[in-house]
Order: C-alpha cells, then sequence, then structure tokens
C-alpha cells in the first residue's frame, strides 16, 4: 500500500509521442532515456516532493495514454487535476492543434485546473531553426488570451525541465493559501464527485 | 497413502486394519486411521471447538465494546443487554443459513428448515445440544461426502461470480463461507479498531463517534445512495477536521487515524450500502457483464496490448492481475478495494516490463488495463467503482496512486462501455459480424475456449453438466469403497478362519501371488485413485 501523500493532482496531456513520459522521466530521474532502455519498471504515477520556500509540496504526476482511442476519456482524467501540462512537439504543427483541443475541453470542465502548454523536444529546433514547425510567439498570444502559462523544454539537454514543474509547484502553493478556507483539497461535494464516474456514461 | 504400506497392512497385522478408536470397524489412512464414522465424530469436535472459540470471542468483543460504549455514556450496563440480544439473534440467523445451504444442495427435499427457525430465540446452550444431536442421528457423513461438499462449494463460488444472472440477492448473503467470513471480520475488525484507538489520547472519542456514526446510519436506510455517500463524507471531513486540529496539523497522522476509521464504519455499513436497492447500480452491473461476455472476440492484438503470454512470467502476471481485479469484490474497506486494484495494476507493469524489456508508460498501461478486465469480467464491476466513489475518503481518491490506477480503471470501463469498430480499428462490418457472433471474415476469430470472457453461457451451462457428472461420478466412487471396504475385510476375515495358524511371514510379498491359488480374491486393487 502506498502511503506517500500526495497534495496536488498534475496531470500529463497531450498527443502520442509529443514526449510527456520522457519529460517525466527527465524530471524525476534525471536521465533522458533512447535506445534500449534500461531495467526499470516504468510508472505512470509519480509522487515528488519539492521544496517550496519553507514548505514542502508533493506532486502527483499522472501520465495519461496519448492515444486517440482514448481522447474520449481523458475528462475521467484531468478530473480534479490542480495542474495541467499540456505538450505538444515543437516540430510537429499537428500535435499542436490537439493541445488547443485539451486546453478547450479544461476551461470548460475543470475551472479550477492550471494549464501549463509546454513546447517539447526544444533542442531539436535549437539546432535546425526550419525544424520549428510551431511559433513561439503564436503560442505566446494564445496563452495570453486564455490566461495560462508558456514554456519550451528539452528532455534531452534538460533545459527548463526543473524550471516547469517547480513553477508547477509554486503556483500551487500560493492558490492553497488562497483557497484554504474553501478548498482544502480534501472537501469534495460528493455529487460532483461521482461525476468522476457519471462521466464515463457520456 | 501409497499402495504398498496399505498392502503390507493387510498382510502383517490385522490390529493395524482396525479404526484406531478400537470400535471395531475398520480404519482407513485417509481418515486418519479411523474409521468412517469415528473420523467424521472426531472431525465434528474439532469444527465445533472452532465455532464454539469464533462465537467466544464475538461476545468478548461484544461486551467490550459495550462497556467501553457504555463508560462513554456514563450509563449502565443497560443497553449491553439489548445489543447483545440482538447481536446474538444475528449470529443465530447466520447460523440457520449457514445449515440449510449445505443441506439444500445434498437433500433439496427432505428437510425443511422452518422448525429451526422458530426455536431461533432459543439460549444458545440449548442451540448448541440440538445441532449436536442432529449431527449424530443425521446419516453418516463420509469423507467422500465431506469432499463432494468442499467441491460444491468450490463450484458454487466460480458459478455464483459467473452468473449473477440468477440469485444474486442470494449469493450475496447466502454463501455460507461468507457469512462465516463476514461476522468473524467484523468482530476482528472491531477489536482491531479498539487496540489501535487505545494508543491514541483521543481513541475514546473517536470509537464513541464512530460508533454512533454507525448507528445513526442504521436509521437512515431509505436515503439515496446519494445522500448516503454524503454522509460518510461529511463524517470523514467533520472527523478529520477535529485531528487536523489534535495533531497540530500533521496530516500523516491523521491520515493514519482516519484508514482506521474508514476500515471500522465501512465494514459495519457495507451491507446496507454496498449496491443498495435505491440505485440502479445492480443493473449496470449485469449489462457491464453482458457486454464484456459480448466482447468475448476481442483480441489481444486488437487492443494493441503490448503483453506476451508466451513469456511464462508475463502470463504469471496476466493471472495474478486477473485474480487481483476479481478479488476487489470481497473486499468490504474501499480502501482494500483500491490496494486490489494497486496490486492489479503493479502485476500489469511487470507483464509490459517483461514483454518489452523497458518500462510502460500509460500508453501501453491503460490497453493492458482494459484487456484484463475484459479477460477476468470482475463481479459487480459497477457496483463496486460507485461503492469507492462514494465511500473513500477522497483525498486517497482524487491525487494518489490509488487514485490514479483507480481512475485508469474508470477509463477502461468507460472504453468498453463505449468501444466500437473504430476503437479496434475494425471495418463497421467486421464489427457487426463479431458482435452478431458470426465471427467469420478475414479477422480470424478465436476458438471459444481461447475467448477472452472466461464465462461465456455455453460454457457455463457446460461447466454446470459437468459439475454434476463430477459429483455423481463422486458419489458412485464413494459407493464403490465401501463396498471394496466391505469385500476385503470379508476376504480377509474369510482367510484368517480358514487357515488359522498357518500364516507365514514370507507371505509378506503381493496379495498377487495368491491370487493364482484363490479365483475369489479380487482383481489388484488401486486403493491410491481412493486415498487421495
Ligand atoms: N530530441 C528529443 N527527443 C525527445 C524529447 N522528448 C521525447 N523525445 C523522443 O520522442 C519520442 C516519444 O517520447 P515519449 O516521452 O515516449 O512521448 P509520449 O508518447 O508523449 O509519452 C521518444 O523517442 C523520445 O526519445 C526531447 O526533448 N528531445
Ligand atoms: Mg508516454
Amino acid at each position: 500500500m502506498t502511503a506517500m501523500r500526495v497534495d496536488a493532482k498534475v496531470v500529463m496531456l497531450g498527443k502520442e509521442s509529443v514526449g510527456k513520459t520522457s519529460l517525466v522521466e527527465r524530471y524525476v530521474h534525471h536521465r533522458f532515456l533512447v535506445g534500449p532502455y534500461q531495467n526499470t519498471i516504468g510508472a505512470a504515477f509519480v509522487a515528488k516532493s519539492i521544496n517550496v520556500g519553507d514548505k514542502v509540496i508533493t506532486l502527483g504526476i499522472w501520465d495519461t495514454a496519448g492515444s486517440e482511442r482514448y481522447e474520449a476519456m481523458s475528462r475521467i482524467y484531468y478530473r480534479g487535476a490542480r495542474a495541467a501540462i499540456v505538450c505538444y512537439d515543437l516540430t510537429d504543427n499537428s500535435s499542436f492543434q490537439r493541445a488547443r483541443f485539451w486546453v478547450k475541453e479544461l476551461q470548460t470542465f475543470e475551472e479550477h485546473c492550471k494549464i501549463y502548454l509546454c513546447g517539447t523536444k526544444n533542442d531539436l529546433v535549437e539546432g535546425d531553426r526550419s525544424a520549428r514547425q510551431v511559433d513561439f510567439h503564436d503560442v505566446q498570444d494564445f496563452v495570453e488570451e486564455i490566461g495560462a502559462q508558456h514554456i519550451e523544454t528539452s528532455s534531452k539537454t534538460g533545459n527548463n525541465v526543473d524550471a516547469l514543474f517547480m513553477k508547477v509547484a509554486e503556483d500551487f502553493s500560493n492558490s492553497a493559501f488562497e483557497l484554504l478556507p474553501e478548498e482544502k483539497g480534501v472537501n469534495l461535494d460528493p455529487k460532483k464527485n461521482s461525476y468522476l464516474y457519471t462521466c464515463c456514461h457520456h | 497413502m501409497s499402495q504398498r504400506s496399505e498392502r503390507r497392512g493387510i498382510h502383517v497385522d490385522q490390529s493395524e486394519l482396525l479404526c484406531k478408536k478400537g470400535c471395531g470397524y475398520y480404519g482407513n489412512a485417509a481418515w486418519q486411521g479411523l474409521c468412517s464414522k469415528c473420523w467424521r465424530e472426531e472431525y465434528q469436535r474439532a469444527r465445533q471447538k472452532q465455532i464454539q472459540e469464533d462465537w467466544e470471542l464475538a461476545e468478548k468483543l461484544q461486551r467490550e465494546e459495550d462497556a467501553a460504549y457504555a463508560s462513554s455514556h456514563g450509563s449502565q450496563s443497560q443497553p449491553s443487554l439489548t445489543a447483545f440480544s440482538k447481536f446474538e439473534e444475528k449470529k443465530t440467523n447466520e447460523k440457520t443459513r449457514k445449515v440449510t445451504t449445505v443441506k439444500k444442495f445434498f437433500s433439496p427435499s427432505s428437510r425443511s428448515t422452518t422448525k429451526k427457525e422458530k426455536e431461533r430465540d432459543e439460549e444458545r446452550e440449548k442451540e448448541r445440544e440440538r445441532e449436536r444431536g442432529e449431527k449424530v442421528q443425521g446419516r453418516r457423513e463420509s469423507h467422500g461426502e465431506t469432499l463432494l461438499r468442499d467441491l460444491k462449494g468450490i463450484f458454487t463460488h466460480s458459478w455464483e461470480i459467473g452468473s449473477p444472472t440468477e440469485e444474486s440477492h442470494e449469493a450475496k448473503s447466502h454463501s455460507p463461507s461468507f457469512v462465516h467470513q463476514s461476522s468473524v471480520e467484523t468482530d476482528q475488525v472491531s477489536r482491531e479498531f479498539v487496540d489501535f484507538l487505545k494508543s491514541l489520547k483521543p481513541g475514546r472519542e473517536i470509537h464513541k463517534q464512530s460508533r454512533a456514526f454507525v448507528e445513526s446510519m442504521g436509521n437512515k436506510k431509505d436515503l439515496g445512495a446519494d445522500e448516503l455517500s454524503e454522509c460518510v463524507q461529511d463524517f470523514y471531513q467533520n472527523m478529520s477536521d477535529r485531528l487536523l486540529t489534535h495533531f497540530k496539523g500533521s496530516s500523516e497522522k491523521v491520515e493514519r487515524v482516519m484508514d482506521q476509521v474508514e476500515k471500522y464504519i465501512m465494514t459495519r455499513l457495507y451491507k446496507s450500502v454496498f449496491c443498495p436497492e435505491t440505485t440502479d447500480d445492480e443493473k449496470k452491473d449485469l449489462t457491464t457483464q453482458h457486454r464484456i461476455r459480448a466482447l468475448h472476440w476481442v483480441t489481444i492484438q486488437m487492443l494493441c496490448v503490448p503483453v506476451d503470454e508466451e513469456i511464462p512470467e508475463a502470463a504469471d502476471s496476466v493471472v495474478k492481475a486477473i485474480t487481483d481485479i476479481i478479488e476487489m469484490d470481497s473486499k468490504r474497506v474501499p480502501r482494500d478495494k483500491l490496494a486490489c486494484i494497486t496490486s492489479c495494476s503493479k502485476h500489469i507493469f511487470n507483464a509490459i516490463k517483461v514483454t518489452k524489456k523497458e518500462p510502460a508508460s500509460a500508453d501501453d498501461f491503460l490497453p493492458t488495463l482494459i484487456y484484463i478486465v475484459l479477460k477476468a469480467n470482475p463481479p459487480r464491476l459497477q457496483s463496486n467503482i460507485q461503492y469507492i466513489t462514494r465511500f473513500c475518503n477522497p483525498s486517497r481518491l482524487m491525487s494518489g496512486e490509488d487514485g490514479y490506477y483507480f481512475t485508469n480503471l474508470c477509463c477502461a470501463v468507460a472504453f468498453i462501455e463505449k468501444l466500437d469498430a473504430h476503437s479496434l480499428n475494425l471495418s463497421v462490418e467486421d464489427f457487426e459480424r463479431h458482435m452478431c457472433g458470426g465471427g467469420g471474415g478475414d479477422v480470424s476469430p478465436r476458438r471459444r475456449s481461447e475467448s477472452l470472457s472466461p464465462w461465456p453461457l455455453e460454457l457455463l451451462s457446460a461447466l454446470q453438466e459437468r459439475q454434476q457428472q463430477v459429483l455423481e461420478e463422486a458419489r458412485d466412487l464413494q459407493a464403490e469403497l465401501q463396498r471394496w471396504q466391505e469385500g476385503v475385510a470379508r476376504e480377509v476375515q474369510d482367510i484368517l478362519d480358514k487357515y488359522p495358524l498357518e500364516i507365514k511371514r514370507h507371505a509378506a510379498h503381493a496379495i498377487d501371488s495368491e491370487n493364482d491359488e484363490n479365483d475369489r480374491l479380487p482383481p489388484p486393487l488401486q486403493p491410491q485413485v481412493f486415498a487421495g
């Protein structure tokens, strides 16, 4: 039985192979795996503690299946999430279109969830500018419009990875203070709670 | 027992053949050297003792708890009396039910139980005596019959799992082992709760409140599931708020106490709030069950499951995962049910890891979980999911690791409900053909025996037939065994009578050699068939 107490649920969203798993792997294990992987049991869930000021925040990071087959179920995944890292591949424009879809979903169904748009594989566009398919400023305009955060990372070099999760933890820590009276993270309206499952039916 | 030792017994010493109790009957190694009658008595005595011990423990616990309750209420021993007699009645009820079920199988019409029911509130001593008497006067139950009953138990169990359509209400309460276990479990949990609370300063208060809450829930049976859930969640919330103040903000300590509170409360409330009649949980269970059965043709390839069941370790993990998810239904505490899902998930990860030789990710996990659910067709899946959603401590459900796996299970069920041609990359025609049971086409259908759902209806009825057959054969076997025993005894006696003084030690070789001289001896026997 896992006893690790988790303060905030952080859900990873994004099209298949944009680099969600690599991002978590880099952040948690400080490594980037290519080719034959080491002999570790992969995990789709990790709990990670971060020091924010004088507090310790434990993030529960939820990796999700990116295949379109399961798109209809994504709502079940991000239910109750305090933060969503929506990933897109900087070298693949279609992945950004999918990211926009999730942003819309989150805005509609999960208003307390903070959105972090994350452009991945930064290392690929750094060496070769022509590889870039998603313009930084376009995305910047988009996130400003919707009130989200934006960052470009590389799991290969580790660029911006820690910064991303640090930001998530800090934002949570700050918002947890503001929301404390009504929203202890534990206080779930049972009706809302049952939505977790009811939404499976439609 | 091996063939040889029994043979030697026949030749060497007659006393070794006899029942160790010295009743004059012949004994049998399988009954620890006793005859069937003495063996049965011995067995009953042990069982009786066990029952007696359970009883004493239960009574003691009840007294303890009542005492604790009474003292915390500042009142005298008066309430303990009523509580006790209520408890007594319940216990007797369960006992009666248990006996009925066993009997129903052996002689469906031979004995009615109404008489027993009338005597329900007789005092315990009398009841036990009566039971004992009944057992003695009842026909001799031999080893074979015990075996039969055990067999029946095994079959009944899987039968109930496979087919909740019939007797699903009965299955809930009438399975003898379940009833017995559940009351013992409740007592055990109460005891553990008291033990756990002893070490805490506010322990008495926590106990008092939890108990009072359980009792107050007894008056709320008419509430809908959502309201019930709300009550329990409010209670959790109030309790953990107070604990948080008491423990000065240490949420770990609060969580530990809350786990115990959940366990205590939900073990007691389980029967009334699991799949309550006010909901359509049961209907949903059936729908899902049928749906999974209808999807028996779905293959591991269609789902893109990265598991190769040819690899023994992977296959082993798959079996364990299936076992765990099926076991979820047998747990009462939401957290224990969650633990089954988590354990199932860990096995899935292992199966993937062994196959892919690289870490599994969410993309591998979800399809494999879907596959496991299709293959296991877990009993009362929807009821269990609803129960966990309604009554689990929410902090665990929403963000922790258990919550992650639980959410994936919800996704898997949602996927199965919605599954269509597109989700399996099949053409609409192929999909329809499969769903109509036609199979065929270029997508080769799996043979019945390989299908995903382990209990399609045909299989179930075939299983029932086979079960019947096994039972009949076992009965025949038992009769034959009896005849054989008597036959051998007669033969031996004949020989002993004929040649009283001529038993020679050199005759230590097999009985077969004497066969030449005496055609009337039976052919060589193979007792190992019966001895197992
Ligand atoms: N060059 C480069 N490749 C990456 C990066 N992140 C992921 N990849 C590669 O992209 C592929 C898909 O990554 P994965 O993490 O499995 O994506 P997921 O399906 O979103 O979980 C893998 O081959 C990774 O090696 C990155 O930052 N830089
Ligand atoms: Mg992945």
